[in-house]
């Protein structure tokens, strides 16, 4: 389990390594985290010519927010987000909901939102979110500079928009309006593995009705999937959330909803331990819950 | 010493520990093994002449290349072609008929039988340089169906030895019962059990280093159990004298039953050590011990329990068919521990059990923590729940009608066991107090009818266990040595993994002794310094080793009297031992400090074998648990664990290790297991991410007691302690499941309890009567 | 790669392959072996150091990331005099080790935050976060937890002081 021999650099500004990026006639891999690349090259199941290590690149991880919008730099750290005040407003909440699931500490130290959306695991918590939100994806290559909307950008498991060349640099979120409640429920058989199936939802109200949701799904086909069937049936809907401790009954809509995704958005694959039935009504149950969270969210 | 609660403390704290791979040896090559992707398979080519050319690598081999070879380069071995594994007959768990025609290849030649096995070795300047090699060795491997379940390997519709059946061997405990007692029976329940295979998984992986010296002798360091059977089984391969060879075992990182053999790995690298003249080591890495270590449990059961209709076991059949692995190894007789326990705590008048164990296309099937009594009780516990629920009763009263009275140890069982002592009653009546039980019943049917409420199940698991070994293999030897500068040096054939031998073991024979406990060092798991031993299995330090020490410490007190004697020329019956001295019983004048004594009259040191009777530790475990039906997550709210290990040693020590092993039996219970794709390659691309161990996340509130009832049957008392949570855990957590779920078909909750599994169960049919 | 590690305090000028991981260098060329590689695959933790004063995976990083950096093993625990960490103590009292190998690994995971904040037994659920970090086979956990408590508390007292 030791990684094959590649050569390395590790460049100061972000032109430095663009020039890097550029050799595409050998596998150059950018190292910013490291948490699945340096995993992956244990395995041997990669084994670059040249890793361009990002991580002095002045600038990269710079976290700001203007006009609207949340900018995360390529080096900004998983753990950044587990305090719900790093990124304003429901933003940040939905963030914080989220981190806490990607592994534990030590690996938050070092992996970075930016890395796991270019790394694209379908099991990723971040993409769902980049999907569901609506975030753009900044690259960069010798040749320039491209925005890719998120509902672009992933292709398959492991695969996106991204040319090889280029270098994701940030990745900006439109901050949601102030009162959208945000939920975020996360299935997996111990704390150390992956995610079975993850559910984020963002769920805004306008005089007690539904008027935007949002519903990523982690882990439910080979990338992330934005539920959109289920979405369209809430939409307009009144919000009115059960009493503490009640299961949703059948025909609430949240419940319908979950049944929506499990259906119609998602595209289950088979794993050990989570046949695509499982994982549909997992899917089914934790869109439901997800959502009334959220819903819970803007009630307070 | 008195800031470290443990001798072991203060190095591995301060990471002075020395494991094998800490060790800076000069000129020491890594061993990197190329091994099958394929589980079963026809070896057509293994081309090792382009990973030859990898810069750092010094030599690379298959099995064809390690035959014929000329003489080798050290002195004391006579070198053959590179032998096979040593099976082993001890105690009866391998048969000499299982292994005939069946021998385990270092490197695998024609064919493969496991995902995993090795087909060539890479000896490189460091690990990074024989990986690079390993990765140029081209493998050509034509597949066979593979076989990965002893039910489906049983029908021998796939040979993993061509002309040879896959069943290894057959063995019964007890007598067949006659149809008519389960015809007459008032109740009879039946089901069939998996115990699915399971990765011991030490934190520390295999090792081992062998060191050819300058005046020809072998010395071998080695995370091990038995270092003297390791000693043993490398000097017949290599055909060198035992006394050239010396196996050390220097702090070791766990164990649970996994590191007593000389793998295939360890028989290659000392073979190429001495072939090689230098130094060469092989530290496991995670991903070859999740494919290619030993793998505990492996048994498809079948029972049958009947009972009268006041509830009065009349009858106990088990029937085993186990999973041997690709060769047969102690996986063979191992079940047998399965079937000599099947009785467990109860008078069950009639019990038969049978073993079929059977080859199949998985690593070697081996002792993990409990070895065969996990499987025992886990069978007899859901099967005495599924009574109690047949026959409407609380499984807690079901449990007390049949227990073995108190007063009827010492206790034969149907299955062969004599049992020493036990009060199987006062650790049930314990365990339910402790949690409350009537508390948790009351809020059980409270939930029943709460329609918002998440059901909520109890579950209760009786165990006896054995600990010591089998005849044959229960004693161990031991010596004592007084210095002159005040130094006691106890040394024993016992080797630690974690079970904190320098503390528990010095202390025991200072206070036989009467001295300070700082004058007593323990030296073991050292061959040259210690030259007999049998190791450490089979819950036996304290039970064996601590008797051997203790026995020892006596002898030496008859020694040191008897010198006395001669100097003082009184009778030795007039000189006495106390704290350490001897003295003169009329006259206290003549006291003598031991260190004193050995300056007067020279070394003094004793040494002997000892051997203990068989023990039978037993207790009784309660879990509550509550299960999301939507999902199928299993939440265990509470466990209570009351172990009786007889007379203890070390409190805190037995403690510790009961609440570190009722945490592998909750990993049994709802985590661990071995997907295997159709190609019988086991599915755990992820490591650790996919093989999940509990962390401390799943580790619920779990209360540790216990009762003492000495053993009549060795001289402390002592029984074994450290297995019994993967031994009791496991069926009360899956008894408070099915108890949460009222589930009709137990058969329907097969371990681990995976979110899929519960959430198909939540859903099938509930037995007649359930609310 | 020519590159220079501090090491608990003392400079290692080095050159490594930079495919080596920072365990392996610690171990091997540091011959700091108190670091163990116990899964290589950032899972386990026993490999936990401090980089920057920040508790990390030694396995998933590269040797050559932390050139000039400044990392910190359990054989930088104890104070100069020897003294012990309040934590090594405290891994003792508790019965928070058996065999000892993952045992650098959480006194490394818990270092980091004590020292980042050592109010953090105040917040038991923290506490708890840490100790998930990591595995451990012998133990069961809760001794862990127990000893990271003691060992926080006791600084707690110390600063209160």
């Amino acid at each position: 389990m030791k990684p094959a021999a590649f050569d390395y650099v590790a460049p100061r500004t972000v032109d430095e390594a663009l020039n890097a990026l550029g050799d595409t006639r050998r596998d150059v891999r950018v190292l910013a985290g490291g948490q699945s690349l340096i995993l992956e090259m244990h395995l041997q199941r990669i084994r670059p010519d040249l890793v361009v290590d990002i991580n002095r690149v002045a600038g990269l991880d710079r976290l700001s927010v203007n006009d609207g919008t949340v900018e995360i730099g390529a080096l900004v750290r998983h753990g950044v987000f587990e305090s719900p005040q790093a990124v304003p407003g429901p933003l940040g909440r939905l963030f914080a909901l989220a981190a806490v699931n990607i592994a534990h500490p030590p690996i938050r130290a070092r992996g970075t939102m930016v890395g796991s959306l270019a790394w694209a695991h379908p099991a990723s918590e971040w993409c769902a979110i980049a999907l569901a939100l609506d975030a753009v994806i900044e690259v960069r290559s010798t040749g320039g500079a491209r925005e890719i909307a998120a509902r672009d950008y992933f292709r398959g498991p492991f695969q996106t928009a991204r040319a090889r060349d280029e270098l994701i640099t940030s990745l900006r979120f439109p901050l949601p309006a102030e009162d959208t409640g945000v939920g975020f429920i996360e299935h997996r058989r111990t704390h150390f593995c992956f995610a079975q199936v993850a559910v984020a939802a963002a769920l805004t109200v306008h005089d007690g009705l539904i008027s935007d949701v949002r519903i990523g799904l982690v882990n439910c086909a080979d990338r992330p999937i934005r539920a959109h069937a289920a979405e369209q049936v809430l939409i307009g809907r009144e919000v009115i959330v059960p009493a503490v401790g009640d299961r949703l009954p059948g025909g609430h809509p949240f419940a319908r909803a979950g049944r929506i995704a499990a259906d119609q958005d998602a595209a289950p694959l088979a794993e050990p331990y989570a046949d695509p039935e499982y994982r549909r009504q997992v899917i089914a149950v934790l869109v439901g819950r997800t959502l009334r969270q959220a819903a819970e969210g803007v009630l307070q | 010493m008195e800031q470290w609660a443990r001798r072991e403390d203060r190095r591995l704290l301060t990471g002075r520990g020395q494991f094998v791979a800490d060790m800076a040896v000069q000129n020491c090559l890594d061993a990197v093994f190329v091994r099958s992707g394929i589980a079963h398979g026809v070896v057509r080519d293994v081309d090792c002449a382009a990973a030859r050319e990898v810069p750092g690598v010094v030599g690379v081999w298959s099995a064809a290349d390690l035959s014929g070879l000329p003489a080798c380069a050290h002195a004391a071995a006579r070198l053959q072609d590179l032998p096979p594994v040593p099976h082993t007959l001890l105690a009866k768990l391998s048969t000499a008929e299982a292994v005939a025609g069946r021998e385990w290849p270092a490197l695998a030649k024609d064919r493969v039988r496991y995902a995993g096995e090795a087909v060539a070795v890479v000896v490189g300047e460091d690990r990074y340089r024989a990986e690079d090699g390993a990765a140029e060795v081209a493998v050509r491997i034509d597949p066979l169906p593979a076989v990965v379940t002893p039910s489906a390997a049983a029908g021998d519709s796939v040979l993993l030895f061509d002309g040879l059946s896959n069943t290894a061997f057959r063995g019964e405990a007890g007598t067949p019962i006659e149809e008519t007692v389960w015809q007459e029976a008032a109740v009879v329940v039946e089901a069939r059990y998996r115990q699915q295979l399971l990765m011991p998984t030490p934190m520390e992986c295999r090792t081992i280093l062998a060191v050819p010296e300058q005046d020809g002798r072998l010395t071998v360091w080695s995370g091990h159990q038995m270092p003297h059977r390791l000693r043993r089984e490398l000097a017949a391969l290599l055909g060198m004298p035992l006394d050239r060879i010396r196996v050390v075992v220097p702090d070791t990182g766990g164990a649970f039953g996994s590191k007593s053999a000389a793998f295939p790995e360890f028989v290659t690298v000392v073979y190429l050590a001495v072939m090689l003249g230098r130094p060469v080591r092989w530290i496991e890495d995670r991903l070859e011990s999740m494919t290619a270590a030993t793998r505990g449990r492996g048994q498809d059961q079948r029972v049958r329990l009947a009972a009268d209709a006041d509830g009065h076991l009349l009858a106990y059949e088990l029937q085993i068919d186990a999973d041997v692995g690709a060769y047969p190894h102690l996986g063979v007789g191992l079940p047998m521990q399965t079937a000599w326990m099947a009785t467990g705590p109860y008078a069950t008048p009639r019990v038969h059990a049978s073993v079929r164990s059977v080859l199949t296309n998985t690593m070697v099937t081996y002792p993990y923590r409990g070895a065969g009594r996990p499987e025992a009780t886990i069978a007899l516990e859901r099967s005495m729940d599924l009574l109690a629920r047949r026959l409407g009763l609380d499984p807690a009263e079901l449990r007390r009608r049949n227990f073995i009275p108190a007063e009827d140890f010492p206790y034969q069982t149907p299955t062969g066991r004599c049992y020493d002592s036990g009060n199987y009653a006062a650790a049930l009546d314990l365990a339910l107090e402790t949690i409350g039980y009537d508390t948790w019943r009351a809020e059980q049917t409270r939930r029943r009818h709460d329609p918002r409420a998440l059901p909520l199940g109890i579950g209760l698991s009786c165990y006896v266990e054995r600990s010591g070994g089998e005849p044959g293999g229960l004693h161990d030897f031991a010596g004592i040595e007084a210095h002159e500068d005040g130094t006691i040096i106890a040394r024993c054939g016992a080797a630690s993994s974690g079970q904190s031998h320098e503390t528990t073991f010095p202390a025991l024979v200072a206070a036989t002794l009467g001295v300070d406990e700082s004058r007593v060092q323990l030296i073991e798991g050292d061959t040259d310094a210690q030259p007999e031993g049998l190791g450490s299995f089979a819950s036996r330090s304290a039970q064996v080793d601590g008797a051997a020490l203790h026995h020892a410490s006596a002898l030496l007190i008859d020694l040191a009297r008897e010198r006395a004697a001669d100097l003082w020329g009184t009778p030795v019956e007039e000189v006495e031992w106390s704290d350490g001295s001897v003295h003169h019983v009329r006259d206290g004048s003549a006291a003598m400090d031991v260190a004193e004594l050995v300056k007067a009259t020279g070394p003094l040191s004793v040494d002997d074998r000892f051997e203990s009777g068989m023990g039978f530790p037993f207790g009784a475990h309660v879990a509550v648990a509550e299960v999301d039906p939507e999902l199928g997550t299993v939440r265990v709210l509470r466990l209570v664990v009351v172990d009786d290990c007889g007379v203890v040693l070390n409190p805190a020590i037995v403690r510790g290790q009961a609440f570190g092993s009722a945490v592998q039996g909750i990993g049994q219970a709802l985590y661990e297991g071995i997907p295997y794709g159709d190609d019988g390659v086991p599915l755990l691309a992820g490591g650790l991410l996919d093989y999940l161990l509990p962390t401390a996340t799943e580790v619920p509130p779990i209360e540790v007691k216990e009762t003492r009832t000495p053993s009549p049957s060795t001289p402390l008392g002592a029984k074994g302690a450290g297995e019994s949570g993967c031994i009791g855990t496991p069926a009360a957590i899956v008894n408070a499941v099915a108890d949460a779920l009222q589930i009709a078909d137990p058969g329907l909750l097969q371990m681990p309890l995976t979110p899929d599994v519960v959430w198909r169960a939540a859903r099938a049919a509930k037995y007649e009567g359930a609310r | 790669m020519k590159i220079t590690l501090t090491v608990n305090g003392d400079d290692y000028p080095l050159d490594v392959e930079p495919r080596r991981i920072l365990a392996d260098v610690l171990r091997e060329d540091c011959r700091l072996t108190g670091t163990h590689l116990g899964c290589e695959h950032g899972v386990c933790g026993a490999c936990t150091v401090l980089v920057d004063g920040q508790a990390v995976r030694s396995c998933l990083m590269l040797a050559v990331q932390c050139d000039g950096r400044s990392v910190r093993t359990v054989e930088g625990l104890a104070g100069p005099d020897g003294e012990p960490h309040p934590l090594q103590r405290a891994f003792s009292a508790e019965h928070a080790l058996q065999c000892g190998f993952c045992t650098p690994g959480f006194l490394m995971v818990a270092a980091g935050a004590l020292e980042a904040d050592p109010a953090i037994g105040d917040d038991p659920e923290r506490v708890h976060g840490l100790v998930e970090s990591n595995i451990c086979r012998c133990t069961g956990y809760e001794p862990i937890r127990r000893a990271i408590m003691r060992a926080a508390a006791e600084s707690a007292s110390l600063r209160r002081r």
